[in-house]
């Protein structure tokens, strides 16, 4: 393994931040908060220099927590005044934490999906009303890569709508704005897209699962009462944008996307299975099952049917289950070591508003996962954000729920840089556009999802949350 | 991308050589070129490329060559492991039935250009190689959506289970 300069820098600062504060004694910490704190550095270093790929990171973490954190681990066997240590378990068992499992859930109907070409199947029919105006089949693009992206990954769903989107620009004149506004379009609507539903996109799963360890469950449904406004208005905003900003030259478009449905037993068993889970999941709070046990329905009912075969299971993308439980993990002992509390305690936020607490949470958000992973901006700003809410040291405006969801959703909203997620560096790789039309939309769409984002902040989510 | 995949031509006419390599310009910046000009020194090419430790995605040849034909190179080199993978293309007027039913059987040949050739399917059949090539050794399709077929690579990567992180 090769590490670039950055990278070693990154392994660098990690060992150092692990090590240093066990040699220091730092006021109103406890000593498992040093330990954590250094876990914390190391985690965040590898994490934003990637001298490792971040899934490993998160075992890592995962690992060190229970070596140096837990019951069973080499420090702390017995508790004391200021620490009494998790279980083991409880870092390990986070891999089986209710949104892991409903990722799962997700993981296996996604696959399923593209296996038998549903996915384009359903791009094909939900296209087909959008006409043929350049304005209009761009508006489509994006609500149907949206709507797509809500239930599989955004990153599948942008290597799929390229599919459809790059034999139209192939089409165009040379000189086409328009091909610039589509290549833009799929990615930009796939990043919105993914905050709509809690499987949409990792860094949901960081918000939930954090949540859920305060106690606080959201059902899927009420996820989307919460999220898919925004995601509508962010959608619109983001196509007005790349219609001013690349105005189409052409006045008629043809997608010729041709095929029909698989019609086979196990495709029919699919559509059946997805449609049911999905019905199931929106419709949680009514029923009451936790969607974590419906995410059960396509795991089991798929592989009992032969339609998800052993080979389908070996290839899910495991490495993002690891990645969002490291991340939940981190979360544990951050809160259980004192070590969040010291973080929140150590500013003076009473000096700070709500109002601007949020929106500078919003802000660091939409910045950091500008060049970070957008799990890893949510891992990292989550717990500080919880202890916060829950130390009630920023003022009753400050509602826990709010601020965690503020942290997911912005961190979505990121879509400068090639780097900023796998959509844009799949749109990049086109050749169609250049960096600087990317970050002129994308740094646009940003900035109005900062203000969106606090907007709903203050003024809707409330109305369902107190 | 850690390691160069290289465009091999072997043609002995200067001129033919040239008309080649002008075609291929625009796949250079990703694929660099090399040539030669008998058999012997194709060896020797492939031998040096095998040793910095790149690897060669097509090969452009000639089969009327002084010294060992384009056929029988060809054959030779679809044993070799490293290399055995690398899209073959005959760039020829004058291979014979014989030859021809040779290199597809023992070579493998995966098209056969006639002269003199036509530059826009020219460099479709180099487009639709390299794509193969990239996709069957399951390259990231991202690294050549701008310069190969970008639906086709497109469609690789909707396969290759690409996540969010």
């Amino acid at each position: 393994m090769k590490l670039n300069n950055t990278q070693r820098i990154g392994l660098f600062a990690g060992i150092i931040g692990l090590i240093i504060p066990f040699f220091l004694n730092i006021p109103g910490l406890s000593e498992a908060g040093h330990v954590a704190l250094g876990i914390f550095f190391l985690a965040a270093a590898f994490w934003m220099f990637e001298p490792f790929p971040i899934y490993a990171t998160s075992m890592l973490v995962i690992f060190l927590q229970v070596l140096l954190l837990s019951k069973e681990g080499l420090i702390f066997t017995s508790p004391d005044a200021t620490y009494s240590p998790d279980s083991y378990t409880a870092f390990v068992g986070t891999l089986a934490n209710p949104i892991i499992i409903l990722f799962l859930g997700g993981f296996v109907l996604a696959d399923a999906a593209v296996k038998y070409n549903l996915d384009k199947n359903l791009t094909r029919i939900l296209l087909h009303p959008f006409g043929s105006k350049p304005k209009y089949i761009l508006l489509g693009l994006m609500v149907v890569t949206g709507l797509l992206s809500a239930f599989m990954s955004n990153t599948a769903t942008t290597a799929m709508m390229m599919t459809v989107i790059l034999p139209i620009i192939a089409r165009l004149k040379k000189t086409d704005p328009l091909k610039i506004g589509l290549a833009l379009s799929i990615p930009f609507a796939a990043n919105i897209g993914g905050i709509a539903t809690p499987i949409g996109t990792p860094p949901n799963a960081v918000v939930i699962g954090a949540l859920s360890q305060q106690g606080i469950n959201i059902p899927f449904g009420e996820w989307m009462i919460l999220a898919v406004p925004l995601v509508i208005v962010a959608l619109i905003f983001a196509w007005m944008l790349l219609l001013g900003m690349f105005k189409p030259e052409t006045d008629s478009i043809q997608i010729d996307m041709s095929g029909s449905f698989n019609t086979s037993k196990n495709a029919l068993i699919l559509y059946i299975a997805f449609g049911l889970t999905v019905l199931f999941w929106i419709t949680e709070s009514f029923h009451g099952i936790k969607s974590a046990i419906i995410a059960l329905i396509p795991v089991v009912f798929l592989t009992l049917t032969g339609v998800v075969t052993k080979d389908d299971i070996r290839k899910l993308p495991w490495e993002v289950l690891w990645l969002v439980a490291g991340g939940i993990s981190l979360g544990i002992s951050m809160k259980s070591t004192g070590l969040a509390e010291w973080i929140v305690g150590s500013i003076e936020w009473s000096a700070f508003g709500a109002i601007t607490l949020l929106f500078v949470f919003s802000a660091v958000a939409i910045v950091m996962s500008n060049f970070l992973s957008n799990t890893v901006t949510a891992t990292l700003l989550i717990p500080l954000a919880v202890s916060l809410a829950t130390s009630g040291v920023a003022g009753d405006g400050f509602n826990l729920i709010i601020v965690s969801l503020v942290i997911g959703v912005s961190a979505s909203m990121a879509m400068m840089l090639p780097i900023s997620t796998p959509p844009n560096a799949i749109a990049m790789s086109t050749g169609t556009i250049e960096t600087k039309q990317m970050a002129k939309a994308g740094i646009s769409v940003g900035l109005f999802g900062l203000i969106l984002v606090v907007v709903y902040a203050i003024f809707y989510w409330p109305l369902f949350l107190n | 991308m850690d390691h160069q995949i290289y465009i091999l031509v072997i043609e002995d006419e200067l001129e033919v050589m040239d008309a080649l390599i002008k075609d291929l310009e625009e796949f250079e910046q990703t694929f660099p070129i090399e040539s030669a000009n008998n058999a012997e020194e194709a060896e020797q090419v492939v031998k040096s490329i095998a040793d910095s430790g790149d690897e060669i995605g097509l090969i452009l040849c000639d089969h009327v060559l002084p010294g060992k034909n384009g056929v029988e190179f060809l054959i030779e080199l679809e044993s070799d492991k490293k290399f055995g993978h690398a899209r073959k293309v005959l760039v020829t007027g004058q291979a014979g039935l014989e030859d021809t039913i040779q290199a597809i059987n023992k070579a493998h040949l995966d098209h056969y250009i006639a002269k003199p050739w036509n530059m826009e399917e020219f460099q479709k059949v180099v487009i639709d190689q390299l794509t193969g090539f990239v996709i069957e050794k399951k390259y990231n399709p991202m690294e050549f959506m701008a310069v190969l077929d970008s639906v086709r690579l497109a469609e690789a990567l909707r396969g290759s289970k690409l996540t969010d992180h």
